[in-house]
């Protein structure tokens, strides 16, 4: 695998969300969602520049909603998850699970 | 309730403008959920906090879905923010030296926290243009700014300040420029700035 294809840490935590979140999941959304899971407060801009690029590299796809009233009379993209996305979380998470066998955590932190 | 004009100016100025709606809205959405919760004073904090975090992404975002015109402003505006800083870190040093006096012993420590903080500060912006390896990065430039102009002119210069001090200062300034771009990268990372 390339190194432009890898997930980087933040564009697997977002992948993730989206996937976690169902079709239709927007940036507030995943950005609350994030924040609640993880701990970690991450900035809307960031959100939006990673969800950018996941759909640049085809794991997630985009359509624009209505412009609602609690908007501001903003509308909203929402995202769902591509069949890549889920080859790249498979990928992802497969790669952990080899880079984690066989390894003791508790001998090291003790 | 609205939130505030200048952060959000700033959003619009620094989205894309074909995005700015949709980021502007998710912002929208969640300050009115946070000043319903606890009240405008936390939503208003919220709302800035969330801009100035939000700026060095939405700048590198959609780089190519930027007009031409676009790009050169914001160019400028990231040219500005640094000569801003520059300028600001001037005047403070301009200050020191009314006060202190250049010469005197005592101030010595007064200088090298004022230099120690520039080279952090110009780490901290190095590392955060950079984003890919701006540790590394921010660790060879200083390295390079040091070995091929500041050593020159420390060299050439002896009379300046104790030699010693002066080679201390010096090499000083490159861990300090790794911690300002080490601190970046953790605020980064925590945001999601940086993956």
């Amino acid at each position: 695998m390339a190194k432009g294809e890898y997930l980087g840490e933040f564009e697997h935590i977002v992948l993730l969300t989206v996937l976690r979140l169902g079709d239709g999941a927007y940036g507030a959304m995943i950005r609350a969602e994030i924040e609640h899971v993880t701990g970690r407060s991450a900035a809307i801009g960031a959100v939006h520049a990673t969800l950018e690029r996941l759909e640049r590299k085809r794991l997630v796809a985009s359509w624009i909603g209505e412009p609602t009233a609690e908007r501001g009379g903003k509308a909203k993209r929402h995202f769902k998850i591509e069949a890549d996305g889920i080859s790249a979380l498979k990928n992802a998470r497969k790669t952990l699970e080899r880079l984690n066998a066989g390894v003791s955590l508790r001998n090291v932190l003790a | 309730m609205k939130p505030p004009a200048i952060a959000q100016a700033l959003i619009a100025a620094a989205a894309p403008s074909r995005d700015y709606e949709i980021v502007a809205g998710d912002l929208h959405e969640e300050y009115l959920r946070i000043a319903h919760l606890r009240g405008a004073t936390a939503a208003n904090r919220w709302y800035w906090a969330q801009t100035l975090l939000s700026i060095p992404s939405l700048l590198s975002y959609a780089r190519s879905n930027r007009s031409v015109l676009q790009r050169v402003c914001v160019a400028l505006i990231a040219f500005g923010v640094l000569v801003a800083l520059l300028g600001v870190l001037t005047v403070i040093e301009v200050i020191a030296q009314a006060i202190f006096g250049r010469a005197s012993e005592s101030a010595c420590w007064v200088w090298l926290c004022i230099n120690y903080t520039d080279a952090i500060v110009f780490g901290a912006i190095l590392a955060r243009l950079v984003r890919t390896d701006g540790l590394r990065v921010t660790f060879f430039a200083a390295l390079f700014l040091v070995l091929c102009f500041v050593v020159p002119a420390v060299a050439g210069n002896p009379s300046s300040q104790a030699p010693l001090a002066a080679w201390i200062q010096l090499f000083g300034a490159i861990p300090a420029m790794c911690t300002g771009a080490a601190i970046s990268q953790i605020v980064g990372r925590r945001t999601g700035n940086i993956s």
